[in-house]
């Protein structure tokens, strides 16, 4: 009895130390948000804050506009994920009810999509959006998101959520009178939702963390997404970490927001292809 | 059932992608003629006839405090042009991403009427065959261009005439910690004048503590290819050939002559020895380690002055001086760097190009520029500005600007120091970062480093000399 | 009602996919734009310039981001189940990265690396070590913004193995623990094997996200100090938008490698690790 737990001290001592590197950028990030320049920009640095220094906070929405980048996260995040929910029912639906000519090959075609890294074709994707003139002020709304609009990873883990349905529920809903597109919205959709709402969550992460497309692609601070916004912060005020911080802080609220309260979904649409 | 699925989506794919390499055919043309009215230079008649609200859009890469000190500027601009001009300035991101965006706009023609592009852009600028040179509104307007300090427009100028309005200049500077050259028992008062001075100092300013750990460096700086730029021109020498691209398009970088090898083998020595601090390509990085009071001597710009003198309050005493030289025998001065507005032609109204050129002489004034220097600390491009009021105030509270003014003044303007017109010079200057870096870290030997860097971007200048001529 | 992803698709990915294979092999004017053909000169010169060290930085990279967060969150999540107190509360503890995207958290890792006022190097300097150049030496900056990227991935790969352990019949460990497997010998002979599947996949997407990785080399070093951190990735974004280099025809020849890469990844990933996996 006694040997095992000293195991026990000995696992949670284990795990006590690799919780240090795992925690110590959370907790640097949100103490450091609150440290003034005496804490931070000298040298050597403290780890705890000798007097919190609320000003970083609004330091932060004096040199960026940051309520600003988290407006346009909010709807180039939110525009793709409605947009994307909806293809990815439709083409879901499909796949699981409907009888198509070259069913077969076009899911081919769908899965073939999740093989090309996007940076691959990220160039002519950019000559064709610039090129369209969607960069230009509230257009570039539209740049940020087009590209987004369909998915095959959702109406790969839709369509499996569809094919648990007997076929005999779509043969008795034709012969009900009741078509396609009621049978979709009244019956599937709404038996679906934890299949919808894991979807929704993932693309919505990962739509509001895109780094790469939206750095090359917007030209006004205006329509500046959350995440350029921070990596320019964190550019512009070098010399003011704290400020970084700060800024970075209130950039995480969202995202922690969506984890917690969504956790739930987020395992299961992120482990959906694990678990099959 | 996997197995095949997999295979079949492989066939499909494959063929999907043949099929639209095959249809993707160019669609290519850039636009770049519009005739030569666009790139003439109207009059003030134009706007005076205009009947509404000529609003043009003005393009820079102004950030923090400068940003505010641009946005005072136009908002003074569009306040005393009597509602018939409003300039909208739009904030670009950093220079290169101002050109590069600029690049994208010329595709899609939907340039903006007046742009801010950095130095190293100039010889871009000409070629894009965009731009209204600055000359023409100046002969038109019988503008006083010699106000413009000579040695400014000298970098702006090809064959002797303005391409664009300097608008925000900075010139280098060595920077010194008072307090750790007073500790060392040496004499702020006389600086080093060259790299070898600065090197025998940086020993005698290394300090390490009592366990062997360095916690002050003589010397850092960033590795930064403006401040080499800087270096070759105080030796009198170039940096590109075809006199500096000013006799004709430059056909190769010459960074790896032997005033830059020494350079990379000076700098490396220091780092070697642990006299002088690696802080890497960031100058913010550069910047704190001087601010944080861990580096004595440091070369910057003096756009960062006034943000040291804040930032070393009540911990030491921000000093300058001038630019070093390369040995003692150099003989030239620095080139005056910065960046310069330009005025699109091409697809643009004769009332946007000439709303764009009154807002260039509005903030050419000397009462502007006097603004303008005090609010970023860049330095006046009009040297009336410094007769400025305001002027004289911030002067008497800044006496360690002096520096800047005097050494542009004792400046001999050269060849030399009108600096290299080259198309591809940011990714010349960024390919003279990768060979002092590779020497610096010690993963090449100097010469050796600098040799491979200016190959490195041979290839660049090479197509893009093809595409222009 | 295929349509619109049909759309989407042939639209932003198949002709685009097309595209790059044409840019190419044609050179660029100053701005930009495709001009003259010039069959595989791109190639040619990725054959030639640096283009081996991109390669085998990015190998480098994959292979140390990959492997510690995958090894290092199944250490974790073992350990997890050894029956202690507040497992829920440290198992959220150790997902909490997850909340953190590339781009926050690589600005919190600069802020921390900084050369001259970061906490690392005080943290350091307190132990009487001397500062360590973390992002300008270039022997330790690919290794720290790995770090980073472990980081970054540990959260998540935290909850997709607890999923995993979570969803193993209790019935199997205990049947297990009466054949008196404990400890370690019961991870490697049963949670270990059933966990398979989600090992296998978590190896899969850490390499594709591997091989895309943008945003902390952007942010944390530029692909610097001397290349040291440049990838595959980092290089087709250097060649096309930075420096004002529009060089967008050498760019999309590497584009084409990268792709290359990753469709073959992905068939030697599902071509032979597959057969491996313990699926129930």
């Amino acid at each position: 009895m006694k040997k095992f737990s000293l195991g026990r001290a000995t696992v949670y001592v284990v795990l006590g130390l690799a919780a240090i590197p795992v925690l110590f950028p959370v907790y640097y990030g949100f103490v450091g948000a609150v440290m003034g320049p005496g804490d931070l920009a000298t040298y050597p640095p403290a780890l705890v804050p000798h007097e919190l220094h609320w000003q970083n906070i609004s330091d932060v929405f004096r040199s960026v506009p940051l309520g600003r980048f988290y407006v346009n996260s909010a709807v180039q995040a939110g525009a793709i994920t409605v947009a994307q929910l909806v293809t990815s029912i439709f083409a879901a639906y499909a796949f699981a009810f409907l009888r198509l000519p070259a069913k077969a090959a076009t899911f081919s075609l769908f899965l073939a999509t999740l093989m090309v890294p996007w940076e691959a074709i990220i160039i002519p994707n950019y000559l064709a959006i610039s090129g369209w003139g969607l960069t230009r002020g509230g257009l570039t709304y539209l740049g940020l998101v087009l590209p987004f609009l369909a998915s095959a990873f959702g109406t790969f883990l839709l369509r499996q959520a569809f094919l648990q349905f007997p076929t005999e529920l779509r043969d008795a809903a034709v012969i009900d009178g009741c078509g396609h597109w009621r049978l979709l919205w009244r019956v599937i959709v709404p038996l679906s939702k934890p299949s919808i709402a894991a979807v929704g969550v993932y693309v919505f992460l990962s739509a509001w963390n895109q780094y790469f497309w939206p750095l090359i692609l917007i030209r006004d601070t205006e329509f500046q997404t959350l995440q350029i916004g921070i990596s320019q912060l964190n550019d512009a005020e070098a010399a003011q970490p704290g400020l970084i911080l700060a800024g970075v802080a209130l950039s995480l609220l969202p995202t922690l927001a969506v984890v917690i309260l969504g956790q739930r979904y987020i395992v299961r649409g992120l482990t959906a292809g694990a678990l099959r | 059932m996997r197995k095949p699925r997999l295979r079949r989506t492989m066939t499909a794919f494959v063929a999907l992608v043949a099929a639209a390499a095959l249809t993707a055919c160019g669609d290519s043309g850039s636009g770049t003629d519009g005739g030569n009215d666009a790139l003439d230079a109207p009059g003030a008649e134009v706007l005076e006839k205009a009947g509404d609200k000529t609003t043009i859009e003005f393009w820079h890469a102004m950030k923090g405090p400068n940003a505010a000190a641009v946005d005072q500027l136009v908002a003074d601009f569009n306040a005393q042009s009597g509602g018939k001009v409003e300039v909208k300035a739009v904030f670009q991101g950093g220079y290169d991403e101002t050109i590069a965006k600029y690049k994208a706009s010329v595709q899609q023609k939907s340039t903006p009427a007046l742009v801010q592009i950095y130095d190293i852009g100039s010889r871009f600028m000409v070629d894009s065959k965009q731009v209204v040179p600055m000359h023409k509104f100046i002969e038109k307007d019988g503008f006083n261009a010699a106000d413009i300090e000579p040695n400014i427009a000298n970098y702006y100028s090809v064959d002797g005439k303005m391409w664009s309005m300097p608008f925000n200049s900075s010139t280098p500077l060595l920077y010194l910690n008072k307090e750790a050259f007073e500790r060392a028992g040496l004499d702020p008062t006389k600086p080093p004048k060259d790299l070898t001075e600065i090197g025998e100092l940086a020993k005698k300013l290394t300090v390490k503590d009592a366990s062997g750990k360095t916690v002050q460096y003589g010397f850092g700086a960033a590795i930064y290819g403006w401040l080499l730029e800087q270096l070759l021109a105080t030796d009198g020498k170039e940096y590109c050939d075809n006199g500096n691209g000013r006799k004709g398009l430059a056909s190769k970088v010459q960074f790896d002559q032997e005033t830059a090898v020494r350079v990379a083998q000076w700098w490396t020595d220091l780092v070697k020895g642990g006299y002088a601090t690696n802080t890497g390509r960031k100058t913010d990085d550069a910047q704190a380690a001087f601010k944080a009071g861990t580096v004595a001597m440091h070369l910057e710009s003096t756009s960062v002055l006034r943000g040291y003198v804040d930032a070393a309050k009540g911990k030491f005493t921000v000093l300058t001086a001038p630019y070093p030289k390369v040995s003692s025998s150099s003989t030239g001065g620095p080139i005056i760097g910065g960046a310069s507005l330009w005025i699109d032609g091409v697809g643009h109204s004769a009332k946007e190009k000439r709303a764009a050129w009154e807002f260039v002489k509005f903030a050419s004034n000397p009462v502007e520029q006097a603004k303008w220097h005090t609010g970023t600390g860049y330095v006046p491009i009009n040297g009336k500005a410094l007769d400025e009021q305001i002027d004289k105030g911030w002067m008497a509270k800044f006496p360690q600007f002096r520096t800047a003014v005097d050494q542009l003044h004792a400046l001999p303007p050269s060849v030399a120091s009108a600096g290299c017109l080259l198309g591809v010079m940011p990714q010349a200057r960024k390919a003279s970062e990768d060979g002092l870096e590779a020497a610096i870290v010690g993963s090449k030997p100097a010469d050796q480093a600098m040799k491979d860097a200016a190959t490195s971007v041979q290839g660049a200048i090479d197509s893009y000399n093809k595409s222009v001529s | 009602m295929l349509m619109p992803s049909v759309v989407v698709f042939a639209l932003f990915v198949f002709w685009p996919l097309g595209r790059t294979l044409y840019l190419s092999l044609h050179g660029n004017d100053i701005f930009g734009a495709p001009s003259a053909y010039v069959g595989g000169e791109h190639y040619r010169e990725m054959l030639s310039g640096e283009f081996g060290k991109v390669l085998a930085t990015t190998a480098l990279f994959t292979l140390f981001s990959v492997v510690p967060a995958v090894l290092g969150a199944l250490f974790v999540v073992l350990l997890l189940e050894a029956h202690i107190r507040g497992v829920r509360a440290l198992r959220t503890a150790f997902a909490l990265p997850f909340a953190f995207s590339v781009a926050t958290a690589s600005v919190i890792f600069a802020v921390i690396y900084n050369p001259a006022i970061g906490v690392a190097n005080g943290l350091l300097g307190s132990l009487g070590i001397d500062r360590v150049n973390w992002l300008t030496d270039p022997s330790i900056a690919l290794p720290a913004v790995c770090a980073a990227t472990v980081w970054m991935n540990f959260g998540y790969n935290i909850l997709v193995l607890s999923a995993g352990v979570s969803a193993i019949s209790p019935e199997v460990v205990e049947a297990a623990r009466l054949d008196g497997a404990t400890g370690w010998r019961l991870a490697s002979r049963i949670t270990v094997p059933l966990l398979s599947p989600q090992l296998f996949f978590l190896v899969v997407v850490s390499t594709i996200h591997a091989l895309q990785s943008f945003g902390q080399i952007h942010i944390l070093t530029k692909g610097g100090p001397d290349q040291a951190t440049t990838t595959l990735v980092y290089s087709i974004y250097e060649k096309a938008f930075a420096f004002g280099s529009s060089d967008f025809g050498a760019a999309s020849a590497q584009a084409v490698v990268l792709l290359v890469i990753m469709l073959s990844c992905t068939a030697v990933q599902f071509g032979i690790l597959e057969r491996r996996v313990h699926y129930r």
